[in-house]
């Protein structure tokens, strides 16, 4: 995508030729993406939660989810009126799960794209350059890599004060960069070798322009698949954090519900539409992205395609 | 054959830990708690609690538990009537304050004697006061029941004298624990910071309440015995345990299974799913503890310098006018507290019914006329449903809820909605306790939620809207005082120092109503409830409890420790009052018998694996 | 390796590191033997993480808004002394603290706020119950998992297969915490009909004698919920690398000339396959300590088990700054060395990787 930038004064056959190609590839790649079972799985159950979360507010006018409008007895098991039961608000659990859906998905979206922005960058960047930058760069990702995740998680969200969506977002982003960075450090180590880039520097090419023309057009099929791959663990994240109270409880999202009922006793209530749906749907949706990662994975890297 | 041996040799030893694992259940059945040191006679009153005790140093410790702990462990020289928190006679049997107001008598009941049977007299109640007057680390604890007082002298054995530097309320209920002073005085104040005065070489802690300590493990329980020498009588129940538990899920399981006898502050979903359990009473218990919504009414420093970034819209009495008729009381106390509590008004709970100032016109919940209050003090409605006010500044406030509590949380929602229908927009943010105290203390808020426990002894509550208790400032870092609403009144102040100094408790009681209704005038809280303490017991065990104040409230961790003193065990299961773990054996049994099994099965599945492994070629 | 990454091993929170890759010829050995200078380089990298993990912990928490004086004494008479010791420990120069601090990290002048203990003391007593916990969890969560892995990888695309992978997928995509929930909800509480047999939380029951047989069971008793869990979700990882390693083994030639040759089906596979495959399977035990403790920190909570887990939850509440620098300290620790260890044997194991 970024060599699709404007470029002043470059002739538009070029640029032409190189989108039919893009396009080309592209369609390869759905038809190949299509044969995949588990794949196709996975987008239909996507497909249908971000639908859900799109149409939540016309699904479930926002009176549903507020406590003072909140028509359901507390805490009712699931009945014809509410098909999932209610919250300890009497909320009905099916509009705060829709709307739920939003701050999930938005967070485990927002934060992969922190995330990938930092470990292409760094990984680019360490594989690139082979000095002293490289290095502390490569020596940066060992040690992230090795922190304990939750713990380092737990104590950013601390610092930066916890209880807001904002926070959750940012600190997952800054935490899980480190593998993504070290997988496209080591497919830019291996682009660098080849032929046309040394042509490049050959040329005359400067430093950026060889990161931005040629390493991340080569190294980008990898970070898309990585990008699936880093949402399905971003949300998993972030209900964990969510979980442990760090989340926003006014923006209740899967992690936060959990949360709440935790915190007020259902698991004594043996209240359980309180606690299986929310985490249902994490799975769900963390489970399909899963899935649109191996297919993509298979497509990216054809090897894998015999497992 | 060798490999027919190795595999015999693996099945064997497998099966041989199975063996031996499940062989001592039956003994293991039989077994008894270490608490009741295997006579069955003995009743053992468990209770449940999740804050474990700090430590049982009576001059180190913060804890709530730590305080329930040292009131079965020390006398006091008054207490508290568990029927409507009257002064009764404890450690002294009377009292009386002299006529010049310089000194006070107590009169020690005679003939007292310490758990180790050395007598307990003034001598010991004057060496605790002095100590804590004179001292450092006792101050901590302490040092607020003692700043009137100068010195204490014992006259004889039955007569302490505490002079004072002037009239004072406090004189009447000194929580101060009186400690035996043959043991303590060789316990100077630098020792007294890290001394532990735990249990030693089996010896119990030396005291004079009604149950003495005799054995305690961090993190899991303490174990008190009745007092003989106990000046109220020996307890009924021979023994007490405090058992921790993790939360109050936990508790609950705990006291559905037997293991504990006594469990409060229950949540209300946790409350209800007891209810109706066999051998379990529930009671909600009245309590002291009130929640509010409160304003910034002008951060300062004590100087009158002011601090902060409040919002002046809240400055404005027809505001806070507003939000509380926009706040449902009623509805909270159902809802987000389960029915657990009921709506407020002044900041002295009804359970003080000397003090409690019922308000003559209270502010009602009603939209329509917090919408008209708005209206007719200038603030007109925006397009965007938010209002503005006369300078048009847009009526934007935020709201600080805790992190720590469910409630809290549920209560900022809830106020954000209603005041959204009345053209206020609310920025809620949910902080930890202690960023909220730092915030009020800095003045940067402009509503927050939280709450106070009220003692029986109002001074401390209506100190904290006191022009003294605003923040100081100490080399630029602001210290937060007591005060977190920055409500100061010259008026009220001179009020506060006059039933400070009052020794008459109805002319006092006066003072304190009308302050009261000055603050509920001023709407600096909007007092949302007064919550209770939700409490469960199994009563097939224990009956005779004393709740404080009659007749609906708590039953434990009270003013006093009344209902240890008067619990007896119920007859017909006398026998088995002792917390024994019930349920656990057949879970034991059936526990060994899976692991036992799976033992043994992956030995087998071992043993017969190596074969194929290494002697085919 | 290729199903590591495909899984998780790619940009996660929760990295799972392949077996380390082969290290570029060192230059200056100073004729030290290569393992000696494997040795030597890993474990100084240990040591920078470690002191990485130092200047994070210390310098984060100087970020933190507010005083942290005042925090800790609120609601609290300390005398005026100490409240000056405090201070002036304070406002020494930065530098001068953080020298104090690394001579030792755990000699906090703080007490924990709402302990009110040393937190040193507070974390060495809660250390034993996270290794009970979660090391019964990993023994089983590797045989299982193992085993799981061997038997879908050899027969790669048969139902076994399809099942097991769907299943661990399935268990791999579930926060720990949320199935702990739910085995609380069915066997603890009692729900459908089911009696709640297992405890609901806690390592041991009141009054039970921890170091007698019964004390002994009655914990294993209180372990099998939680330990289930933290299995079930730790064994989903472990069957996914075991297969995808088994499958990488088995393409590989001298496995085909093994079977060319005749040899029986369950023997190559037991004699070479299975053996090979293990070796990345076992060092990622290791050094997927990371994610173990994620796991510990939610169930620990979610059953009250009195262990470093529930400690960083309660370590939330205030923030109990103090505290929680010392269980992050400690899970970097934990982790680090396990990693170092794990990098050690590995090379003892296969001397390929110190070259």
């Amino acid at each position: 995508m970024a060599s699709d930038q404007q470029t002043p004064g470059r002739p538009q056959g070029r640029r032409a030729i190189a989108r039919a190609r893009r396009r080309e590839a592209l369609g390869r790649g759905w038809r190949q993406f299509r044969t995949h079972r588990g794949g196709m799985a996975g987008l239909g159950i996507l497909v249908f939660f971000t639908l859900v979360a799109l149409l939540a507010p016309v699904l479930f006018p926002p009176e549903t989810i507020s406590v003072t409008q909140a028509t359901g007895e507390l805490l009712a098991p699931p009945s014809a009126e509410y098909w999932l039961g209610t919250d300890d608000s009497g909320r009905s659990m099916l509009a705060l799960l829709a709307w739920g859906a939003r701050v999930s998905l938005t967070v485990g979206i927002a934060a992969t794209l922190i995330s990938m922005v930092i470990g292409t960058s760094v990984g680019i960047a360490s594989g690139h350059y082979t000095g002293f930058g490289g290095a502390t760069l490569q020596r940066l990702t060992d040690w992230v890599l090795v922190i304990p995740f939750l713990p380092l998680a737990i104590v950013l969200a601390t610092v930066l004060g916890g209880g807001s969506t904002l926070t959750i977002i940012v600190v997952i982003g800054v935490t899980s960069w480190a593998g993504t960075a070290r997988l496209i450090r080591a497919q830019t180590l291996s682009v660098e070798g080849r032929p046309y880039l040394e042509r490049s520097r050959a040329l005359g090419s400067g430093n950026w322009h060889q990161m931005t023309r040629h390493v991340l057009p080569n190294v980008f099929p990898l970070v898309l698949t990585n990008t699936t791959l880093t949402v399905a663990i971003a949300i998993l994240s972030e209900t964990t954090l969510s979980f442990l109270g760090l989340g926003d409880p006014l923006r209740p999202s899967w992690g936060s519900t959990l949360d709440q009922a935790f915190s007020n006793g259902a698991v004594s209530a043996g209240a359980w539409w309180y606690i299986g749906p929310p985490g249902l749907c994490v799975v769900l949706v963390v489970l399909s992205f899963t899935m649109i990662g191996r297919a993509l994975e298979q497509i990216v890297n054809p090897r894998l395609g015999r497992q | 054959m060798r490999t027919g041996r190795r595999r015999n040799a693996w099945a064997a030893l497998v099966g041989a830990i199975a063996v031996a694992l499940a062989l001592p259940l039956v003994p293991a059945s039989a077994e008894e708690t270490p608490s009741s040191s295997g006579t069955a006679e003995k009743t053992v009153f468990t209770v449940g609690i999740t804050q474990d005790v700090d430590t049982t140093n009576p001059f180190t410790g913060i804890a709530a538990a730590s305080f329930e702990a040292y009131q079965m462990m020390y006398p006091t020289l008054t207490e508290y009537s568990a029927e409507d928190f009257s002064t009764v006679p404890g450690l002294a049997e009377s009292w009386e304050e002299s006529e010049d107001q310089t000194y006070w008598t107590y009169k020690i009941r005679p003939g007292l004697k310490w758990s180790d049977g050395q007598p307990l007299t003034a001598r010991d109640a004057a060496y605790t006061f002095n100590r804590v007057i004179n001292g450092d680390i006792e101050q901590t604890n302490y040092g607020g029941y003692t700043s009137t007082i100068t010195k204490a002298v014992a006259e004889d054995d039955t007569t302490l004298k505490l002079f004072v530097k002037r009239p004072s309320p406090i004189m009447y209920h000194l929580a101060v624990y009186i400690l035996p002073e043959h043991i303590w005085k060789n316990i100077d104040g630098k020792q007294a910071k890290s001394y532990k005065n735990e249990p030693k070489d089996g010896e119990p802690v030396v005291g004079g309440g009604p149950f003495v300590l005799v054995e305690r493990r961090k993190g899991e329980f303490l174990r008190f015995e009745a007092n003989p020498n106990f000046y109220g009588g020996k307890p009924a129940a021979d023994e007490v345990v405090f058992r921790v538990y993790k939360n109050t899920d936990a508790i609950a399981e705990a006291l559905r299974k037997g293991e504990i006898d006594y469990a409060n502050d229950l949540s209300a979903n946790v409350f209800n799913s007891l209810e109706g359990a066999e051998g379990i009473t529930t009671v909600p218990s009245v309590y002291s503890g009130f929640n509010q919504i409160a304003f910034n009414m002008g951060a300062a420093l004590t100087d009158g310098t002011p601090i902060g970034n409040g919002s002046k819209l809240v400055l404005d009495p027809q505001v806070r006018l507003a939000v509380a008729q926009a706040i449902d009381r009623q509805v909270l106390a159902d809802k987000v507290y389960g029915g657990f509590a009921t709506p407020g008004s002044t900041v002295i709970p009804p359970l003080y019914r000397d003090l409690h100032l019922e308000p003559a016109d209270p502010v009602g919940f009603d939209l329509a006329a917090a919408n008209a209050t708005l209206d007719a003090a200038g603030y007109t409605m925006g397009d965007d449903g938010v209002r503005v006010s006369p300078d048009g500044e847009r009526m934007s406030l935020r709201l600080l809820g805790r992190q720590e509590s469910s409630e809290s949380q549920k209560v900022v929602e809830y106020v954000k909605d209603w005041l959204g229908q009345i053209g206020i927009e609310v920025d809620v943010r949910i902080v930890s306790e202690d960023t909220l105290y730092e915030k009020v203390g800095n003045g940067d808020f402009d509503m927050f939620e939280w709450g106070w426990v009220v003692e029986p002894d109002p001074d401390y509550q209506l100190s904290t809207f006191t022009c003294d208790q605003r923040s100081t400032d100490d080399d630029g870092t602001i210290i937060a005082g007591l005060s977190d609403s920055f409500y100061c009144d010259a008026e009220y102040d001179k009020l506060y120092e006059a039933q400070k100094l009052q020794t008459d408790p109805a002319e006092r009681a006066a003072v304190v109503r009308q302050m009261q209704q000055m603050l509920y005038d001023s709407n600096a809280y909007v007092v949302t409830v007064y919550y209770d303490n939700p409490t469960a017991y199994r009563s097939d065990r224990w009956t005779n409890f004393t709740p404080q104040p009659a007749p609906d409230g708590v039953l434990l961790f009270q003013y006093g420790t009344w209902s240890y003193e008067s619990i007896t065990p119920v007859v017909e299961d006398a026998g088995d009052a002792t917390s024994t773990a019930a349920g656990l054996t057949p879970g034991l049994i059936l526990g060994a018998v899976v692991g036992g099994v799976g033992l043994f099965l992956i030995g087998y599945w071992l043993g017969r694996r190596r074969p194929s492994d290494y002697d085919v070629e | 390796m290729s199903l590591i990454q495909d899984v998780a091993g790619s940009g996660g929170p929760d990295p799972i590191p392949g077996p380390p890759p082969l290290p570029r010829k060192e230059k200056g050995s100073r004729g030290l033997s290569p393992g000696a200078t494997f040795a030597l380089r890993k474990t100084g990298a240990a040591l920078g993480t470690l002191f990485f993990v130092l200047v994070v912990n210390f310098f984060l928490f100087r970020l933190l808004p507010g005083d942290p004086i005042g925090m800790y004494t609120r609601g609290r008479n300390v005398p005026p002394e100490q409240l000056a010791e405090l201070r002036a420990e304070l406002n020494r120069p930065v530098l001068e603290q953080f020298l104090t601090y690394l001579r030792n990290p755990f000699a906090s002048t703080i007490d924990s706020a709402q302990f009110n203990r040393p937190v040193w003391e507070l974390v060495t007593e809660r250390i034993w119950p996270t290794l009970l916990l979660v090391g019964t969890a990993i023994v089983l969560a590797s045989i299982i998992g193992v085993w799981i892995g061997i038997k879908a990888g050899w027969k790669r695309g048969k139902s076994f297969d399809k099942v097991s992978t769907g299943v661990t997928l399935t268990l791999y995509s579930m926060p720990e915490f949320w199935l702990g929930m739910i085995l609380l909800i069915i066997f603890g509480v009692g729900a459908f009909g089911l009696p709640g047999m297992f405890p609901i939380g806690g390592i041991s029951s009141p009054g039970v004698d921890t170091s007698s047989l019964a004390g002994w069971l009655d914990v294993a008793w209180h372990m099998v919920l939680p330990v289930t869990t933290l299995t079930l979700v730790y064994l989903a990882e472990y069957a996914l690398v075991m297969r995808s390693s088994l499958v990488d083994e088995m393409d590989e030639d001298y496995l085909t000339t093994a079977r060319a040759k005749g040899l029986m089906d369950r023997l190559v596979r037991r004699r070479h396959a299975v053996p090979n495959a293990l070796l990345p399977t076992v060092t990622l035990i290791f050094l997927n300590l990371g994610f173990t403790v994620s796991g510990a920190i939610t169930v620990e909570t979610v059953f009250s088990w009195p262990g470093l887990g529930l400690l960083s939850y309660e370590a939330l509440r205030g923030p109990d700054v103090a505290l929680l620098q010392a269980i992050f300290l400690l899970f970097s620790i934990g982790v680090v060395l396990a990693n170092l260890v794990a990098d050690l044997l590995y090379a003892v194991i296969d001397p390929r990787v110190r070259s």
